[in-house]
């Protein structure tokens, strides 16, 4: 492994991105994790010199964004020829059929309910954490 | 009293036949009136009508007149052949007169006789067709009196001949008087001949007269029927595109009729759909600051548990404040409890919020449902809870429908599960399903129960969200019943509850027999 995973966690609710933070760590991750709760910074931040210099990248989307749906974001990522490796994983309170299968269809790599319920929130997290610790990421280029 | 009816019976016996001879009339009267178009179609034909009657009339008269002068002058062509056939025969017995005078031959007398025999029947026929006016009886006279004078004179001479005085019967004839008497018979039918063909050119002319005028008539009805054709052929023209007009404009408002209720519609969709939006985004919006309340929580009581057991070290305990004691060991982890009952309360009740949403947004498929089995494997499923309950469940033999499957599924087991849930314990428990079709393409059924019973005045608030009757010792949210009537509404049928408190409770539910769903798939 050359550089680390850099996890990009797209989140309006600061609440929630604690509690996703949190978990994560508890998990043992330690990767940085660069946090938006907007969905233009973050479409900013992915199509910038930064992102291409600083190798493989993982995507945390939340679907309710402020100034977007998540879903504009997946998509524009999964168009990009560089981006579209990156792994998106979509964390969110929604769990319509209609919208997991558009993302799937948009090309999200996991979907994932927030369950409101803490203890299945945080295990969830971590569980996600763990699976982060095992899984590859390609580089982007 | 009994009087007043009476007449007011006779009264009103008679009013009704009043009443429409007076509805007659006024609309006779509207008729004459108003300047409409029907009434100056009706005011042409019948003045037309009456210019054909009067052509017809005059065309009648002609032909009659016509007639009459035929005969007329048939008549009088009659009278004058007979004057010379009469002139003719006394001639031929002149002539046989002048034959036996000079040669005295038996032939010729008898030729005479039967000449003067016929002079009478010719006279006669003379007569007769001459006429009976003044003028013919005075021509008639003269005729026949120098007729008779002529035959006289003849009679005189034949008899001087046979008395052997033949020089002076000679010399009679040679007087002259026959010969004048002849002359005379023949100016006097000449002035017959002269006096009616006077007559009959003077008739001739009166025909001509009639029929120019006849024909005068016969031309101005035909022009004026033509001209009033020509008018009625307008009237109609502007009556049909008056009528075109009003039609055009008929379905130029049933166009807008349609589009209105098609905005109407689309409307009334698009509201529906911005409400189950509303609830589906609201139940996550919700969800959202839920899942922090519920994490913070579990955070705090974490951090609450670290305190605590730092706590249980003696040491510590000792060394703090008694206040921070209680604190940590019971107000923190009470406040909490609360906290986290009421957010899992608020969970279940987003959920069941987004659950009626969902359902409302459900593709419906209809198909032919056996009732009755479905019914029974619901049956099946509560046995245990039957069972426990000393209760049973009694079946009918359920009509079949057309319907969406699922929902009915949804809507039964839950108002079987109501049944069994609100079961009375001092009695025995008895659970009826029962259905029939019902005319005009419905079917009902009814689930009835002998538990607690509704009071009367739940009876529509148990249909309402988070509602629910009587006491609170079971388990729910008030979320069944609000479930099954947005399903059977949406399904097109109706459910209506009869319930008295202590005694039982009957869910009826009507569907219409067969399901049809619109284009975009809602309940026609």
């Amino acid at each position: 492994m050359s550089t680390p995973v850099k996890i990009l966690m797209v989140e309006d609710d600061h609440g929630h991105a604690k509690l996703i933070e949190k978990n994560i760590r508890r998990a043992n991750i330690s990767n940085e994790i660069v946090h938006f709760d907007a969905g233009q910074p973050a479409l900013d931040y992915l199509f910038s010199a930064e992102v291409l210099a600083n190798g493989p990248l993982l995507i945390l989307l939340d679907l309710n964004l402020p100034d977007m749906q998540g879903t504009d974001i997946l998509a524009e990522v999964k168009r990009d020829e560089r981006l579209k490796r990156a792994p998106v994983v979509v964390l969110t309170t929604t769990d319509d059929k209609t919208e997991i299968q558009r993302c799937y269809d948009l090309g999200c790599n996991v979907y994932i309910t927030k369950p409101v319920d803490y203890e299945s929130f945080a295990a969830a997290i971590r569980q996600l954490g763990l699976f982060l610790s095992v899984m590859q990421a390609p580089h982007i280029e | 009293m009994a009087k007043l009816d009476t007449r007011r019976a006779t009264v009103q016996s008679r009013r009704p036949m009043r009443d429409a001879i007076r509805d007659v009339l006024n609309q006779l009267n509207r008729f004459a009136r108003e300047r409409t178009l029907g009434r100056s179609i009706v005011l042409a034909l019948a003045v037309a009508l009456g210019a054909l009657l009067v052509a017809n009339l005059s065309t009648f008269v002609l032909v009659q007149r016509t007639a009459q002068f035929n005969e007329t002058v048939d008549a009088q062509w009659q009278a004058r052949r007979s004057g010379r056939v009469l002139l003719l025969n006394l001639k031929d017995a002149e002539t046989a007169h002048r034959g036996y005078l000079l040669t005295g031959q038996s032939d010729f007398l008898l030729s005479y006789r039967a000449a003067i025999a016929a002079q009478d029947t010719l006279l006669q026929q003379f007569r007769t067709r001459i006429g009976t006016d003044s003028e013919g009886e005075g021509d008639a006279e003269i005729v026949t009196r120098l007729s008779r004078d002529k035959i006289l004179e003849m009679d005189q001479t034949l008899d001087l001949y046979r008395q052997g005085r033949a020089l002076e019967a000679i010399a009679a004839v040679r007087s002259g008087e026959g010969q004048r008497l002849m002359r005379e018979l023949d100016a006097a039918l000449g002035d017959v001949d002269q006096r009616i063909g006077g007559e009959v050119a003077e008739a001739t002319a009166r025909s001509e007269g009639s029929a120019a005028f006849t024909s005068v008539v016969n031309t101005l009805a035909g022009l004026l029927i033509l001209v009033l054709a020509g008018i009625v052929f307008l009237l109609v023209r502007r009556y049909l595109d008056e009528v075109q007009a009003k039609q055009a404009e008929l379905d130029r408002v049933n166009a807008g009729l349609e589009e209105t209720i098609r905005n109407r519609t689309a409307a009334l969709t698009r509201a529906n759909e911005e409400v189950q939006r509303f609830a589906y985004i609201v139940s996550h919006d919700l969800r959202s600051p839920l899942v922090n309340v519920m994490g913070y929580t579990a955070e705090l009581d974490q951090a609450g548990r670290t305190l605590e057991g730092a706590l249980s070290n003696a040491e510590v305990e000792r060394a703090v404040d008694p206040a921070v004691v209680t604190a940590i060991r019971e107000d923190i982890p009470e406040a909490i409890g609360f906290i986290r009952a009421s957010t899992e309360k608020m969970d279940r009740l987003i959920n069941a919020i987004l659950k009626l949403s969902r359902e409302g947004r459900r593709n419906l498929v209809p198909e032919m449902l056996d009732v009755t089995k479905m019914v029974r494997r619901i049956a099946e499923s509560v046995s245990h809870q039957l069972d426990q309950a000393d209760a049973e469940i009694a079946i009918g033999d359920l009509p079949e429908m057309e319907n969406d499957r699922l929902s009915i599924e949804q809507i039964m087991g839950n108002l079987i599960d109501n049944a069994v849930k609100y079961l009375d314990p001092k009695r025995p428990g008895r659970i009826e399903v029962r259905g029939r079709d019902v005319p005009g393409g419905w079917v009902e059924y009814e689930v009835a129960d002998n538990g607690r019973g509704i009071s009367e005045r739940d009876h529509e608030r148990i249909f309402e969200l988070f509602r629910r009757s009587g006491r609170q010792d079971r388990p729910g949210e008030g979320l069944g019943l609000a479930f099954v009537r947005n399903s059977v509404r949406r399904l097109g049928g109706e459910i209506t509850v009869e319930s008295t408190l202590g005694e039982g409770s009957t869910f009826r539910l009507k569907f219409p027999k067969r399901l049809i769903l619109d284009e975009v798939g809602e309940t026609l």
